[in-house]
C-alpha cells in the first residue's frame, strides 16, 4: 500500500480544518434563525395528521419523571401511562438532566428534543434561544384545570411556553436525631464546622448561589451584582471543605447517602424528606431563617418538533387529574391541577405541612421563588470556580 | 493513492478535525450561544494561562501531580502481575490473563459504582471491621469514599490489568539465554533482574505508564462517583464547562490545554517506547 507522504498528510488537515473554519463560522447564527422560524405557529389546519408523525418523542427529563409504562420509570410515577398504552412504551426515548444549568446547555446542543422539563427560571432563556414553541392548548383537554396563577407564569409575551406541572420547595434536610436543634435556624447550617463531613449541597449551580445570597442576606438571590456574585462565591468556597460529596443524582447518591448515615444536612427538595421519613429515620425539612426556596417546571414543546399532536397527547397524559392527584402522593410535590381536593392526598398532615394545595404558597412571604437570573452565567462559571477552588 | 489517502482521511477527520473546532471555540471564532455573534479573542486563554489565582489553572496541576502518582502506581502494582504471568504462570499464562481482563469487558461506569458499594460507611469494607470487631459499630472510616484516596484507588484499579499488558508482552518475549547467561556468570536472581530483566523491560514500562498515563489525565468519572468537593480532577471542569455552562469558549481552552500537555507527554515518554514490544534488543546486541 503507498504510503501517504507528511506533506499530502498535512494538506489533507489544512483542507479538512479550513472546511471546519467555514462551516463553523455560520453556526452560531442559522441554529437560531431555523427555529425562530419553527416557533412561528403553524395553524393546526397546515400541521400532517398524527398518523403522519414519526411518533417516537425524544423527551429531555429528570430522572424520576419518566412516563408509567416504560422501563424506566421505577418511581411507581402512574402519568404518562395513558400515552405509552395508547402508542406503545418503545416510542418515548428519554434524556436526563441532573441540574437546571443542564436543561438549557442540553436543551441547546444535544436535541432537538420534542419534549422538554425545565422549571421557570429557564423559561426566558428557553424562549430567547429559539428552543421552544407556544403549545397549542386547545388540544390539552386538562388544560382548563390549571391553577391560572401558575399558567400565567408560563407565558411569554401572553403565549404558552410552559404547561405548568411539579411545584415544591428546596431547603435542607437533615436528621433531627444528630443535629443540635439550636443550629437548625437557618440555611447556615450548612456552613456549621460541627457537621464538617456530614453535609452535601447539589452540585447545581444557580441554587446554591441563590442558598449563599440568602445566608449572607441578599434578597434579591437572582439579580446579584458582581460584587455579591463575587461574595457568594467566596461564602460558599469556606463551605466546601464540610462537605462530604456535592450530589448530581438524588436517586443514585443523595437518597442513599442520606438513608445510610453517611450525611446527615442535604440540599433536598420536599420529596426526599417524605421518603426518608418513610424509610424510619428522624428527619425534618428546615423552615429557614432566611425563607426556603420554591420551584415550579413545566413542559415545552420543541421548536424543531415533528411530533407537534404525539406532543400534546403525551403531556395530556401526565396533566389529567388522575396522573396529578398520583404524582402529589407520591413525590408530596404540588401539581398545577387545582381541582385536587383534600380527601384525594393520603397524608392530610404532611399536605397541610407542605402547603401542597396551594401553589400560590411558591410566591408566600417566607418563599423565595427561583427565578430567571439575568447574570446566570456568572453564576455558572462562579460555581465552577468553587468547585475549582 | 486512494487505498492510503482513505485511512489517513479517516485519522484526519476523527483526531485532526475536532481539536480544529475546539480550537476554534477557544478562541471566540466559533459560538455555541444562539444569537450570540462570534468574535475572536484571546481572553479566555490569557485568563487561564495569567490571570491571578486563577482556579482552573491551579486544579491542572493538582490534576497532573494524581495523575503522574497512580500511573506510577499503577506501573509498581502491574509490573508483578505481569512478571508473574511471563515467568510463573507459564502455559496457563494467557488463561490467567484473559481471568484478570475479564471483568474489564464490562461497563467501566458500573465498576466504577461497584466501588462505591464497597467503600461506603455502610460498605463492604466498614461493615467487615464491624463484624471482626476491629472497629465501633458505627464508626465508619470515612475517608475511604469521596476523597482523594477514593479517586486513586479506583484510576488504580482501572488501569492495572491494562498497564500489565505492553510489560507482559516484553517480558514474555525476552529471550531467556539471556537470563541463563546471567545466572552462569554469577548473578543472583535479584541481580539478574534488576541488571538485565529490568532494563529490558523498560519499553513496555514506557509503553504501560502512557497507556495509563493520557486517560487518566482527562479522566471525570471516578472523581464525579466517588470524589469529594476537593477531589475532583481537571477533566471534570471540562465536563462541566460544556454540560452545565454555556461557556464552552472557556471549556475549549481548558480542553486543548489537556490535548496540548498530552501531546507533550507522548513526545517524550515516546522515546522511549520505540521499536518492537515484542523484540526487546539486548544491550550490546
Amino acid at each position: 500500500m503507498q504510503q501517504l507522504n507528511r506533506r499530502d498528510f498535512l494538506a489533507a488537515g489544512a483542507a479538512l480544518g479550513g472546511a471546519a473554519l467555514l462551516g463553523g463560522c455560520g453556526s452560531s447564527s442559522s441554529g437560531g434563525s431555523a427555529s425562530s422560524a419553527a416557533a412561528k405557529t403553524t395553524p393546526l389546519s397546515k400541521r400532517p395528521d398524527i398518523a403522519k408523525e414519526p411518533g417516537n418523542l425524544s423527551i429531555l427529563e429528570w430522572g424520576g419523571y419518566e412516563a408509567g409504562g416504560t422501563k424506566a420509570q421505577t418511581s411507581g410515577l402512574w402519568a404518562g401511562t395513558p400515552y405509552t398504552q395508547e402508542f406503545g412504551k418503545h416510542s418515548l426515548v428519554y434524556t436526563y438532566i441532573v441540574n437546571d444549568d443542564q436543561s438549557l446547555s442540553k436543551a441547546g446542543t444535544s436535541g432537538p428534543f420534542d419534549i422538554m422539563h425545565p422549571c421557570n427560571e429557564m423559561l426566558p432563556s428557553f424562549v430567547s434561544q429559539g428552543l421552544i414553541q407556544p403549545w397549542d392548548t386547545s388540544l390539552l383537554p386538562s388544560f382548563k384545570n390549571l391553577n391560572p396563577f401558575l399558567v400565567e407564569k408560563g407565558q411569554v409575551n401572553g403565549k404558552q411556553y410552559m404547561i405548568p406541572w411539579d411545584w415544591g420547595y428546596a431547603s435542607l434536610l437533615y436528621r433531627a436525631d444528630k443535629i443540635d436543634p439550636a443550629d437548625a435556624t437557618g440555611w447556615e447550617l450548612a456552613w456549621n464546622p460541627k457537621y464538617k463531613g456530614k453535609i452535601s449541597l447539589w452540585n447545581g449551580s444557580g441554587s446554591n448561589m441563590e442558598v449563599a445570597a440568602l445566608k449572607l442576606g441578599y434578597h434579591n438571590m437572582d439579580t446579584m451584582s458582581d460584587s455579591q456574585i463575587q461574595a457568594a462565591k467566596n461564602t460558599l468556597i469556606q463551605q466546601k471543605p464540610l462537605n462530604k460529596f456535592y450530589w448530581s443524582s438524588e436517586y443514585e447518591q443523595m437518597q442513599p447517602a442520606f438513608k445510610s448515615g453517611d450525611i446527615w444536612i442535604t440540599y433536598a427538595w420536599q420529596d426526599a424528606f417524605v421518603s426518608m421519613g418513610k424509610a424510619g429515620l428522624k428527619v425534618a425539612y428546615l423552615n429557614p431563617s432566611q425563607g426556603k426556596l420554591s420551584w415550579f417546571c413545566g413542559y415545552t414543546l420543541g421548536s424543531q418538533t415533528k411530533n407537534f399532536f404525539h406532543a400534546h397527547k403525551y403531556v395530556e397524559s401526565f396533566i389529567n387529574h388522575k396522573a396529578c392527584v398520583q404524582m402529589t402522593n407520591l413525590f408530596y410535590y404540588g401539581t398545577a391541577d387545582k381541582t385536587i381536593k383534600p380527601s384525594e392526598v393520603q397524608d392530610h398532615k404532611l399536605a397541610k405541612q407542605l402547603n401542597i394545595g396551594d401553589p400560590t404558597a411558591i410566591e408566600a412571604s417566607d418563599v423565595h421563588l427561583q427565578s430567571w437570573q439575568p447574570q446566570r452565567p456568572k453564576y455558572e462559571v462562579a460555581w465552577q470556580e468553587v468547585l475549582a477552588a | 493513492m486512494l487505498t492510503a489517502v482513505t485511512p489517513s482521511a479517516y485519522v484526519v477527520i476523527v483526531l485532526l478535525v475536532p481539536i480544529v473546532l475546539i480550537g476554534l471555540y477557544s478562541f471566540g471564532l466559533i459560538t455555541n450561544v444562539v444569537g450570540t455573534h462570534a468574535a475572536f479573542s484571546t481572553s479566555d486563554w490569557s485568563d487561564f494561562l495569567t490571570g491571578a489565582g486563577n482556579p482552573f489553572r491551579g486544579r491542572f496541576f493538582t490534576s497532573m501531580i494524581v495523575t503522574l502518582v497512580v500511573s506510577g502506581a499503577a506501573v509498581l502494582g502491574a509490573y508483578p502481575l505481569a512478571y508473574f504471568l511471563a515467568f510463573v504462570a507459564g502455559r496457563h499464562r494467557y488463561t490467567v490473563l484473559l481471568l484478570i481482563l475479564a471483568p474489564f469487558f464490562t461497563s467501566y461506569l458500573l465498576r466504577v459504582i461497584a466501588w462505591q458499594v464497597i467503600l461506603n460507611n455502610n460498605g463492604v469494607i466498614n461493615s467487615a471491621l464491624w463484624q471482626l470487631g476491629l472497629r465501633a459499630h458505627g464508626h465508619a472510616i470515612s475517608w475511604l469514599i469521596y476523597s482523594k484516596f477514593s479517586v486513586a484507588l479506583v484510576l488504580f484499579y482501572a488501569w492495572v490489568p491494562f498497564v500489565a499488558l505492553p510489560i507482559f508482552v516484553v517480558l514474555d518475549n525476552l529471550d531467556r539465554r539471556l537470563l541463563d547467561a546471567a545466572h552462569d556468570l554469577g548473578a543472583g536472581r535479584l541481580s539478574t533482574f534488576l541488571r538485565v530483566t529490568l532494563p529490558m523491560s523498560l519499553p513496555g514500562v514506557a509503553a504501560g505508564f502512557v497507556f495509563v498515563l493520557i486517560p487518566t489525565t482527562g479522566e471525570f468519572i471516578a472523581p464525579l462517583l466517588v470524589g469529594g468537593p476537593s477531589s475532583q480532577l481537571f477533566g471534570n471542569s471540562i465536563q462541566a464547562f460544556f454540560s452545565d455552562t454555556p461557556d464552552w469558549q472557556y471549556g475549549s481552552v481548558l480542553a486543548l490545554t489537556l490535548v496540548a500537555v498530552v501531546l507533550v507527554m507522548l513526545a517524550l515518554f515516546g522515546r522511549f517506547i520505540g521499536g518492537d514490544l515484542t523484540q526487546p534488543e539486548a544491550e550490546g546486541a
